[in-house]
C-alpha cells in the first residue's frame, strides 16, 4: 500500500494504482483524454502532465505507478505549463466549430481549454483538413477534423466490445480512426464510442441536432430494456425523451450500455399513445372519466373474483407488482403470471430477459399459486376475467383469441395494442417507464430507481397510481399518494425490501435483502 | 593521421553486394564462437557481455549485457529475442554491410543472444527497403537450419533456436524498437508506453530483448575472443570497434570500421570519406544521424566515442555522418529534416503528431520568404512545446528526435534563418522560384 502525497495531500493506495486514479480517489481530477477507467492506458494524449519531486520531466499520471513518498504536484507552474502547451498543440489544427458541434457543452476539449488553456494560439497556418461527416454506421457518424486520435473509441471496441472493428489509418497528423476494412460498425455496443469520445468527432446519428446539450433535463434512472438494468442518463426536452446514454455504476454496467436500451425511448411519443380511459360500450370502446372507468375495472375484478387471470409486466415497478399482488390476493384468485420476453443473449451485458423487473416479480410472488394457472393456460381453460397489468399478448395470437372470450378483460397500458383494440372491456391508460418513479431489480438482485423524466400525455396515470386507486375501490385499503409511499409499504411487508430505504437506494442501488426468491417463485 | 581502418565485423566480407557463403564463414572460423557458447552457461555468456562493456548500437548506447539481465525469470512465457536492423535513421547505412554481406555473424550472435537470456525465437527485423539485407539473411537462415546450426538441436547439443527474418514495409517508426515490436506483431508500427519495458513485456507480451544489428554481430566476436580481447579496440566509454557512414558532400561517401576511441570526426570526413567535395569547406556534419544535434565545422577534433561526442554538444547515435559544404543553406537542410520527421510521426502523441507538421510549416514559411522575423523564435518555442533531448514529452523519441536538429541549427546556423527571412527565402528557394512561376508561400502540405 504505497502512501503518498498529491496536491499536499497525503493518501495510501492500493498497490498497482496509478496516480490519476489515486488523485481521482481523493477527489482531485487531472485533465485526461486518452485515459479511460474502464479501458487499458494509451498515454498518447499528453495531456495529464504532473510534475514530481525528483523526476526530472513531466510524467503523465495516467501510467506513473504511485510509489512510496512520491511527491505530486497538478498545480504547479511547469505543470501547468506542459498541459498548456499540449492543449495548444491539440488546437492547432482542430477545427474549433463548436458553435455547429454537437458535442459543444459536453466536451473535454472546451471543458480544458477554458480551464488550463491558452487564449489564443501563435498557429498561423492553414490547418490540415480531413474526411467530416464519415458514415461509420446507422448510429454513428466520425468526423475526423474533430478527432484528437486519443484511440478511446478503438479501445472500446477491441477491449469491451471485443470486436476489433476501429483502428488508426495514416501517419502523423494525417492520422484517421476507420473501420477496418472499409466495413461499418457492427457490434451491439457501438454507440459507446460516442460516450467515450471526449470530443466531438464521433456523434449520434440519433441524437445528433436534435438539442443543444445544455437545454436537456437530465434524470439519474435505469434502463428499462432488458433485467440488466444498466444506469442511464435520460436526456429529455420539451417533455420529450431525446436520449439516453449509460450512467457509470460499478455494480451494474459500469460504464457502458448497449445499443438497444438506447432506443427504448422510441415509442414514447406515438400516436398509439392512450390518453385517456376507455370502457367498450356496445362493442365499440369509448372514452369516459377516471372514476367511471375504475368503478368498471374493480366490478369487473370483483365478479371475476378467485377465477381472475392476471398477467402482471414485468416491466412494472417493484411497487406496481407489490399493488397488483395485494388486489389479487384479496380476489383470492391464484392465477397470476408474468410474461417472459426472451432475445438473444450475450455474454457481456444483455441478459436476454427483456423484462427489466423479472427479478422484482420473482421476489414479490408474480407466479401461479398454489393451484393457480398461468399465461399459458390461456385457450385450454376459461377464465371468468382476465386483468393485463402493463401487458399486451400481440405477439401470441392463439393466447389473444382465448383472452378475447373472456367475459371481462381488464388492460392497463401506456399504448393502444391489438390486445387492447380486441380484448379489452376497460381500459386503463398507463405510462412508459420514462413517465414515473419506482423501483426494479435486476437480474443480480440490485434494487434501483426509475426516475421519471417526462409526463404521460393526456390523462394517464402511472400505473402505481392505477393499482392504488383500484386497491381502495376493492379493499378500502388507502391509495398510496406517491410511489414513496407504496414503496415504503412493500418494504414493511416483504422481506426481499425490509428496511431498504427510497431516498438511500441512491445513485447506485443496493442489493435487495434476500437477492433469491423464497418458495413462491417458479 | 592516415585513416587506419580496422577489420574486425568486417573481416573476410565480400565486397558490398555480396554475400559470405556458410562454407566461406566456416572456413574464416564461422560458428566456432556458438560451440564455445554452447559450452557455456547462458549467465558465463552474458557475463562476457557485461565484461565486453559493449553498448547498443543502435543509437542509445545502452549496456548491452546489463539489458540482458532486465529479463524476470521464471515468468512461464517464453522469452524473445529481437533484432533490430530496421536502420531508418537518416544517414545510416552501417548495419546493412552486415546483413547483407556476413549475415551467419548475426545470426551467430543471434543464437547466442538467445541462449544468454533464455529465449529460443530471435526476431530479425529489416529494412524494408534493404530488399538484398533480407534476401541475404534469408538465404543464410536456410544455410544454418540445413546444417543443424539452427532448429531443434542446435549444432547436436539438444537444444532449439530459431531465427526468423521480419520484413518492415518502410516506416521510419518501426526502427524504434517498441514500434518494431507493434510491427513484427503484424499491428500498426505504434511505440508502446513504457513501463513495461519490453525486457518484461514485448512480444506478444512476453519478456524480450531487443538488440541493434551490429551490437549482436559483436556478441559473436566477444564469445569468441573474449571480453578482454575484445575490449583492445576503443576505450572505457566506447569499448570495440565502431560501423560509421559517412554520407553528404564528401568525395567518397562510404562506410568504414574504425576504433572509435583512435579515430576522431575530421579523420572520418577528411581522411576515410576524402574530404569535401568539389573544393569547398566544412559547414556542418550531423554526426549520428539525422536526429542528433548538429555540429558547426569548428567541432569536429574529437574521436568518435559516445561520450567525447557528447561533449561537444552532439551524439554518436547511430554513426550515420552527414557532411555539409559551406554552400548549404541551413534552412534549406533543416526543411528537408522536419518533411521528414512530419511524415514519419506515427501520430500517436500530440506533441509530435500536432508540433512535427507545425515545425514543417514554420521552417518551409521560413525558406520560402514568407518569414516574419518572430517566426524565428516561434521555431525555437513550438520545438520546445514538442519535445527535446530527455524531455520526454512523448512515448518514444520522435519528437526529441525533430526537436534536437531544429534546437541544434538555430543554436549554431541562426544567421541563416535570419536571412531567410531578411533577404525573401532560402537561396535554394530563390534559385528555383527564379526559374518558375513563384508559389504560395503560406506552408500547406
Amino acid at each position: 500500500m504505497p502512501k503518498l502525497t498529491i496536491d499536499g495531500k497525503t493518501m495510501e493506495v492500493p498497490k498497482g494504482a496509478t496516480v490519476i486514479q489515486a488523485a481521482r480517489a481523493a477527489g482531485i481530477e487531472i485533465p485526461h483524454y486518452c485515459w479511460h477507467p474502464g479501458l487499458s492506458v494509451a498515454g498518447n494524449c499528453r495531456i495529464c502532465l504532473v510534475e514530481v519531486e525528483g523526476m526530472p520531466t513531466l510524467q503523465i499520471a495516467c501510467n506513473l505507478l504511485c510509489a512510496d513518498n512520491m511527491v505530486v504536484r497538478t498545480q504547479s507552474e511547469k505543470a501547468k505549463g506542459g498541459r498548456a502547451d499540449v492543449m495548444e498543440l491539440l488546437l492547432i489544427n482542430h477545427p474549433l466549430d463548436c458553435p455547429i458541434c454537437d458535442q459543444a457543452g459536453e466536451c473535454k476539449l472546451q471543458e480544458y481549454s477554458f480551464r488550463i488553456g491558452k487564449d489564443r494560439s501563435s498557429f498561423d497556418f492553414p490547418k490540415v483538413h480531413k474526411p467530416k461527416h464519415v458514415r461509420f454506421s446507422d448510429k454513428v457518424m466520425f468526423d475526423a477534423e474533430r478527432c484528437i486520435l486519443c484511440t478511446r473509441c478503438v479501445r472500446f471496441c477491441a477491449e469491451v466490445a471485443k470486436r476489433d472493428e476501429l483502428d488508426i489509418v495514416n501517419r502523423g497528423d494525417r492520422n484517421e480512426i476507420a473501420v477496418k476494412r472499409g466495413g461499418e460498425l457492427e457490434n451491439d455496443y457501438q454507440m459507446n464510442v460516442i460516450d467515450v469520445c471526449p470530443v466531438g468527432a464521433l456523434t449520434s446519428m440519433d441524437f445528433r441536432f436534435k438539442s443543444r446539450v445544455w437545454f436537456l433535463e437530465n434524470a439519474k434512472s435505469v434502463c428499462s430494456g432488458c433485467s440488466r438494468g444498466c444506469n442511464v442518463t435520460v436526456g429529455s426536452r420539451w417533455n420529450r425523451v431525446l436520449r439516453v446514454i449509460p450512467r457509470e455504476n460499478p455494480h451494474v454496467n459500469q460504464w457502458w450500455m448497449c445499443d438497444a436500451g438506447r432506443f427504448t425511448y422510441k415509442g414514447n411519443d406515438a400516436d398509439t399513445r392512450l390518453g385517456a380511459p376507455m370502457i367498450r360500450k356496445n362493442g365499440a370502446l369509448a372514452e369516459c372519466s377516471w372514476d367511471e372507468a375504475l368503478d368498471a375495472a374493480a366490478k369487473g375484478l370483483r365478479d371475476a373474483g378467485a377465477d381472475l387471470l392476471a398477467l402482471v409486466s414485468g416491466r412494472l415497478t417493484n411497487e406496481e407488482m407489490w399493488l397488483a399482488k395485494d388486489v389479487l390476493a384479496h380476489l383470492g384468485t391464484p392465477h397470476r403470471d408474468v410474461k417472459p420476453r426472451a432475445f438473444a443473449k450475450d455474454d457481456f451485458l444483455r441478459t436476454g430477459d427483456g423484462n427489466p423487473n423479472s427479478r422484482g416479480a420473482a421476489l414479490l410472488g408474480i407466479a401461479p399459486g398454489t393451484g393457480g394457472s398461468g399465461l399459458t393456460s390461456l385457450g385450454s381453460r376459461a377464465f371468468r376475467g382476465a386483468a393485463l397489468f402493463g401487458e399486451d399478448l400481440d405477439d401470441r395470437p392463439e393466447a389473444l383469441e382465448a383472452l378475447s372470450k373472456c367475459g371481462f378483460v381488464l388492460v392497463v397500458g401506456s399504448h393502444e395494442t391489438e390486445t387492447s383494440r380486441r380484448a379489452a372491456h376497460v381500459v386503463l391508460p398507463g405510462v412508459t417507464p420514462f413517465e414515473k418513479d419506482g423501483t426494479y431489480v435486476n437480474v443480480s438482485g440490485r434494487v434501483q430507481r426509475l426516475a421519471r423524466s417526462v409526463i404521460a400525455p393526456g390523462e394517464a396515470w402511472p400505473d402505481w397510481k392505477i393499482l392504488g386507486a383500484l386497491r381502495a375501490r376493492l379493499t378500502g385499503a388507502p391509495a398510496p399518494r406517491t410511489p414513496a409511499d407504496a414503496f415504503a409499504e412493500m418494504c414493511a411487508a416483504s422481506p426481499a425490501f425490509s428496511g431498504l430505504p427510497w431516498n438511500g437506494l441512491g445513485e447506485h442501488g443496493a442489493d435487495a435483502r434476500t437477492p433469491e426468491p423464497a418458495g413462491a417463485a417458479r | 593521421m592516415p585513416a587506419v581502418e580496422v577489420s574486425r565485423l568486417l573481416k573476410g566480407a565480400p565486397p558490398v553486394g555480396k554475400r559470405q557463403t556458410l562454407d566461406e564463414y566456416r572456413a574464416a572460423g564461422g560458428y566456432e564462437a556458438l560451440r564455445k557458447g554452447l559450452g557455456m552457461t547462458p549467465e558465463q555468456i552474458t557475463q562476457a557481455v557485461i565484461d565486453s562493456g559493449v553498448r547498443g548500437r543502435g543509437g542509445a548506447g545502452f549496456p548491452a549485457g546489463r539489458k540482458w539481465t532486465f529479463v524476470p525469470k521464471n515468468t512461464g512465457k517464453p522469452v524473445y529475442l529481437a533484432v533490430n536492423g530496421d536502420e531508418s535513421e537518416p544517414g545510416c547505412f552501417k548495419d546493412r554491410q552486415i546483413m547483407e554481406r556476413v549475415p551467419h555473424l548475426l545470426i551467430e550472435g543471434a543464437i547466442l543472444a538467445c541462449r544468454a537470456i533464455g529465449a529460443q525465437t530471435a526476431y530479425i527485423y529489416v529494412r524494408g527497403e534493404y530488399p538484398s539485407c533480407i534476401g541475404n539473411l534469408e538465404a543464410a537462415v536456410e544455410e544454418a537450419r540445413a546444417a543443424g546450426i539452427l532448429g531443434s538441436d542446435v549444432l547436436g547439443s539438444g537444444w532449439r533456436c530459431d531465427v526468423w527474418v521480419h520484413s518492415g514495409a518502410g516506416a521510419y517508426i518501426c526502427g524504434e524498437e517498441t514500434g518494431m515490436l507493434s510491427s513484427i506483431e503484424g499491428g500498426r508500427g505504434y511505440p508502446r508506453i513504457k513501463p513495461p519495458f519490453p525486457a518484461v513485456e514485448g512480444l506478444w507480451r512476453s519478456p524480450t530483448i531487443i538488440n541493434n544489428v551490429e551490437t549482436i554481430a559483436n556478441v559473436t566476436l566477444i564469445v569468441r575472443d573474449g571480453a578482454d580481447a575484445w575490449k583492445s579496440a576503443g576505450d572505457a566509454d566506447t569499448p570495440g570497434t565502431r560501423l560509421v557512414g559517412i554520407s553528404g558532400h564528401v568525395v567518397r561517401p562510404c562506410h568504414v570500421e574504425i576504433d572509435p576511441a583512435k579515430t576522431t570526426l575530421r579523420e572520418l570526413i577528411y581522411d576515410h570519406a576524402g574530404g569535401i567535395w568539389k573544393g569547398r569547406k566544412l559547414k556542418a556534419v550531423i554526426p549520428g544521424g539525422s536526429s542528433v544535434p548538429v555540429l558547426p565545422a569548428t567541432q569536429i577534433d574529437v574521436p568518435f566515442t559516445y561520450g567525447a561526442v557528447k561533449a561537444a554538444g552532439s551524439l554518436a547515435g547511430a554513426a550515420g555522418v552527414i557532411v555539409m559544404d559551406d554552400t548549404t543553406c541551413m534552412v534549406d537542410a533543416l526543411l528537408n529534416l522536419m518533411e521528414f520527421y512530419h511524415h514519419e510521426s506515427c501520430g500517436q502523441c500530440t506533441p509530435c503528431r500536432e508540433g512535427t507538421g507545425w515545425l514543417e510549416k514554420l521552417v518551409r514559411r521560413i525558406w520560402s520568404g514568407g518569414g516574419k522575423p518572430e517566426d524565428i523564435a516561434l521555431l525555437d518555442r513550438v520545438a520546445d512545446t514538442v519535445g527535446g533531448a530527455g524531455a520526454g514529452k512523448t512515448i518514444c523519441f520522435l519528437a526529441d528526435s525533430a526537436v534536437m536538429p531544429t534546437k541544434s541549427f538555430l543554436k549554431h546556423f541562426r544567421a541563416d534563418f535570419e536571412r531567410a527571412v531578411a533577404e525573401g527565402g532560402s537561396p535554394v528557394w530563390k534559385a528555383r522560384a527564379s526559374r518558375r512561376k513563384p508559389a504560395a508561400h503560406a506552408g500547406a502540405r
